[in-house]
């Protein structure tokens, strides 16, 4: 200290004039570099402001900010039959200063007929009426630019739709409940149901199109494309689990299986759960309490041996009408060994990361397998681009199966999924079958792409004499793909829950694959002019039942089905509907198949009267669509006007075992710069107060 | 009085054009020591430590046009890697990945700015010959709205990025400058039977 002050003194009393002027000069250039750089620091403020706007997850810094709005679900199933029907509470709590206005993507199962809809904020209740969509989103507008409460539920996929939630005040929840029923699956001799809690980011095809003008471009990552017109409906933001509160994001569930027979055993590939059992009603829950919702939960239940379901009818009148559920399981099999032509296609797209594309690689592996002298096969992947293992299928010997195994061990995970291509290509060698074979398609995905119905389009135009059969991968696969490719490809589809279940699913699926036991099905009712759905009746596979569902017929006389064996012989058998039990959702079940029916027919049909036909379904069974909305307003404004409202996506949860195909972007600045400058701000002050203390 | 203010002030001043520079200076000193650590990973085909505790490890050069030389690119692209050169965020598994790289915009990806559509990069990895790539357009994106989109990055690319703009002193901010590049030389059908 005191040495400093010296070499202080000693330097005042050696500077002449000549250093004072230089120091001079040297604070005027360091007074103009500071003024550069506040120079860029204001510009850097002004682009802030003209990019700003929206902020989801990111502060000003960058820095990642959890959602503030903390999602909540609880799923209430009963089992009833063959039907589920679900009471799903979504519970959104705000937890920041600001009124919200919620939007949640999120997945409900494949088949669901979502019926009811009511918002819960406080002590009032507020029952939801199916609108018309557009018509829907005005008020739904008017009412949240008005302060008031509102909910609205959109379907965007059959299985993917989102909430709407205005005017969350802050510090407060609201809940919104909606019920949905689905019916459960029954096939290889068990009953399956699936609760899908997330969805598999899905990848856009096409180009990207500008961003539309509407308000609600922000609820997505992705932008519009050519091929996917409402991509930014249908991508959630999909976050890391430590990424939102941990309280957030969680579940509870319920399940009430009232399955009307003795329930032998209760399983979960996906979940540990377990049963309380009452007669022959047993209620499941998970043992951890709340669930993460970051995979699909699959509950399975098999009746008591020798107990097994042969045939079943349910009856319901609705409205004055009569709606009947006819079940059958014919119990065929056929022992017929043809020969095949079995093309295997793998999609290897960045979505099938991690966990996925191990299990994917794995069920392949066990498909060769499946393979038998006589056959052919072909083994193709496809990411953003198709590739094959052999330019046409060959025979099977063990030369070609080991280079086809070699060729399933390196194949990894990467790119887009241009699906479109894979599938044309899978489907297109029908005029170089050689006379015999049956050529079967076994395509093996997480279905993770926005453009379904084009796909679909593609299968049905180029489908020919092949089966389609697909195979969901991962924990949240697009289920609605699944079903929906398999239907249309003529075919059947399964999934593989983790890598423990995937022989025995499997195993299950290539063996009824070799053939299906009934083509050609018909039925005949006492009512002459019913119209039973679906239509036309799928060909059945090994241990699956035949359901058929009809308006119009009272549960009186028989109802005849017959079909075709592989062998070319008839089968058919017959079924009292006096014995029918009461059911409920019956007349849901019919409208949501004869809406698919109708959906099916847009290609034919102009979208108007399709429109036209759903939406009175719609409302008449008041059941949501493509077309239609629910909408529940309340009629008092709660927020005062001075209020802004902030609004937010809720992001969904990555799946688990997946790996992110979103990055965020990284921070890649230093204080170096800022440092420097403060440096030479500092700099020149101790000049100036150095000049200051030699004249002063 | 006053000379006390002086002495406070000229050791702030000190401290803070130490800290200023010691972080463009330890940017330097350690690429001369990654170039050890690069040579001896190209030579042994291992991942070299460029120091017992470090937990990155070089994994490339990237090469700019002219005169703007090259530097040791690292594994990840977290703080610690990114103080002594750019890191590598994706890729590397196989040669069709996309790979991204991320860098500081004061030290190592300052001259991201000077490149244009048409530039040539060159990027060595630690397994092959140089791999030369053409940038197909650059542009600024604000990461509040957008994330890397993996599945949208054409095969064998090279993505570059950094902050924006270049000459701010706010550390913080969310803008970013993304360079795009794609290879010269197209390669050949990336799942195609080998």
């Amino acid at each position: 200290m005191q040495s400093r002050a010296a070499v202080s003194t000693s330097l005042q009393l050696l500077c002449p004039a000549r250093i004072i002027r230089f120091m001079e000069g040297v604070s005027l250039w360091l007074a103009f570099l500071l003024m550069l750089s506040t120079h860029s620091l204001m510009a850097d403020a002004s682009e802030a402001e003209v990019t700003g706007g929206q902020f989801h997850f990111v502060d000003q810094q960058g820095a990642w900010q959890e959602p503030a709005t903390l999602l909540n679900a609880d799923y209430q199933v009963t089992v009833s039959g063959l039907i589920a029907t679900t009471r799903l509470r979504q519970t959104f709590r705000n937890t920041s200063q600001q009124w919200r206005e919620g939007v949640f993507t999120f997945p409900l199962p494949e088949q669901a007929g979502v019926h009811a809809l009511t918002m819960e904020a406080g002590e009032r209740r507020i029952e939801g009426r199916i609108a018309e969509r557009q018509q829907a989103r005005q008020r739904y507008e008017k009412a949240k630019e008005e302060g008031r409460q509102a909910a609205r539920l959109d379907q965007q996929r059959p299985n993917l739709f989102s909430t709407h939630l205005a005017n969350i005040p802050p510090g407060e929840s609201i809940t919104v409940e909606l019920q949905y029923q689905q019916p459960v699956q029954y096939r290889y001799g068990e009953f399956e149901l699936r609760l899908p809690t997330t969805l598999t980011p899905r990848y856009m095809p096409g180009v990207p199109l500008p961003v539309p003008e509407s308000e609600e471009w922000l609820a997505g990552w992705a932008l519009p494309t050519s091929q996917v017109s409402d991509a930014q409906r249908i991508s959630p933001f999909t976050v890391a689990r430590g990424d939102v509160h941990p309280d957030s994001h969680r579940a509870s569930v319920n399940v009430d299986i009232d399955a009307g027979l003795p329930v032998a055993s209760v399983s979960s590939p996906s979940h540990r759960v377990s049963g309380i059992r009452d007669g022959d009603r047993v209620t499941v829950t998970p043992d951890n309490g709340r669930i993460v919702m970051d995979r699909d939960l699959v509950l399975r239940w098999r009746p008591v041996r020798g107990q097994e379901p042969s045939a079943a009818v349910f009856h319901e009148q609705f409205q004055g009408e009569d709606y009947l559920l006819a079940m059958l399981v014919p119990g065929l099999s056929q022992n017929r060994d043809f020969p095949r032509e079995l093309i295997f296609v793998l999609d290897s797209s960045g979505s099938m990361a991690g966990e996925s594309i191990r299990q994917a690689r794995q069920a392949l592996l066990y498909g060769l397998e499946t393979l038998r002298p006589g056959d052919r096969f072909n083994v193709l992947q496809f990411n953003s681009q198709t590739g094959s293992l052999y330019p046409r299928p060959v025979a099977v010997n063990a030369h070609n199966l080991s280079r086809a195994r070699q060729y399933v061990r390196e194949v990894t995970a990467g790119g887009g999924t241009e699906m479109a291509q894979a599938l044309t290509r899978a489907l297109d060698h029908q005029n170089q079958i050689p006379g015999g074979f049956v050529r079967q398609v076994v395509f093996i995905t997480d279905g993770a792409v926005g453009n379904e119905e084009a796909l679909f389009g593609v299968i049905r135009r180029q489908l020919g004499d092949s089966r389609l059969f697909t195979v969901g991968i991962g924990s949240a696969p697009n289920m609605h793909f699944m079903r929906d490719a398999a239907r249309h490809g003529r075919g059947s589809y399964t999934t593989v829950q983790d890598s423990s279940d995937i022989a025995g699913t499997l195993e299950s699926l290539f063996r009824k694959m070799q053939a299906p036991v009934l083509a050609d099905i018909r039925s005949r009712w006492p009512v002459a002019d019913v119209q039973p759905l679906p239509e036309p009746v799928p060909d059945l596979f090994r241990s699956e039942p035949l359901v058929q569902v009809v308006r119009g017929q009272p549960a009186e006389g028989d109802a005849v089905f017959s079909g075709t064996r592989p062998d070319g012989s008839r089968w058919s058998r017959s079924l009292a509907l006096g014995s029918a039990v009461a059911g409920t959702g019956l007349h849901r079940l019919w409208a949501k198949q004869r809406i698919e029916r109708l959906e099916d027919r847009r290609e034919s049909q102009s979208e108007d009267t399709v429109r036209k036909l759903v939406t009175d379904l719609s409302v008449k069974h008041q059941l949501l669509t493509p077309y239609t909305s629910f909408l529940a307003i309340d009629q008092t404004p709660r927020r005062p006007a001075s209020e802004s409202l902030t609004d937010e996506a809720i992001p969904v949860l990555q799946p688990a075992g997946s790996k992110a195909s979103m990055l965020r972007y990284p921070r890649t600045a230093t204080l170096s710069p800022l440092l420097l400058v403060l440096g030479l701000m500092s700099l020149m002050f101790t000049l100036c107060l150095y000049l200051l203390r030699r004249f002063g | 009085m006053i000379s006390r203010l002086l002495l406070l002030l000229s050791s702030t001043t000190a401290v803070l054009l130490v800290a200023g520079l010691w972080i463009p200076f330890k940017a330097l000193l350690a690429q001369e020591l990654l170039e050890l650590a690069w040579a001896e990973s190209r030579a042994r085909q291992t991942e070299v430590k460029p120091w017992p505790w470090a937990d990155t490890w070089p994994v490339a050069r990237l090469s700019f046009p002219g005169e703007a030389g090259s530097v040791i690119v690292l594994q990840g692209a977290h703080g610690e890697s990114l103080a002594f050169g750019p890191g590598r965020l994706v890729g590397g598994s196989s040669v069709t990945d996309p790979v991204v790289i991320a860098g500081h915009r004061d030290t190592h990806f300052a001259r991201l700015a000077d490149l244009e559509a048409g530039s040539r990069l060159q990027v060595t990895y630690r397994t092959g010959e140089p791999v030369s790539y053409r940038v197909r357009l650059s542009r600024v994106v604000d990461s509040r709205r957008e994330m890397i989109d993996l599945t949208r990055l054409p095969p064998g690319s090279l993505m570059l990025v950094t902050c924006y703009p270049f000459d701010t002193l706010d550390a913080g901010g969310p803008l970013r400058y993304v360079v795009e590049a794609e290879p010269e030389f197209a390669l050949a059908e990336p799942v195609a039977s080998r």
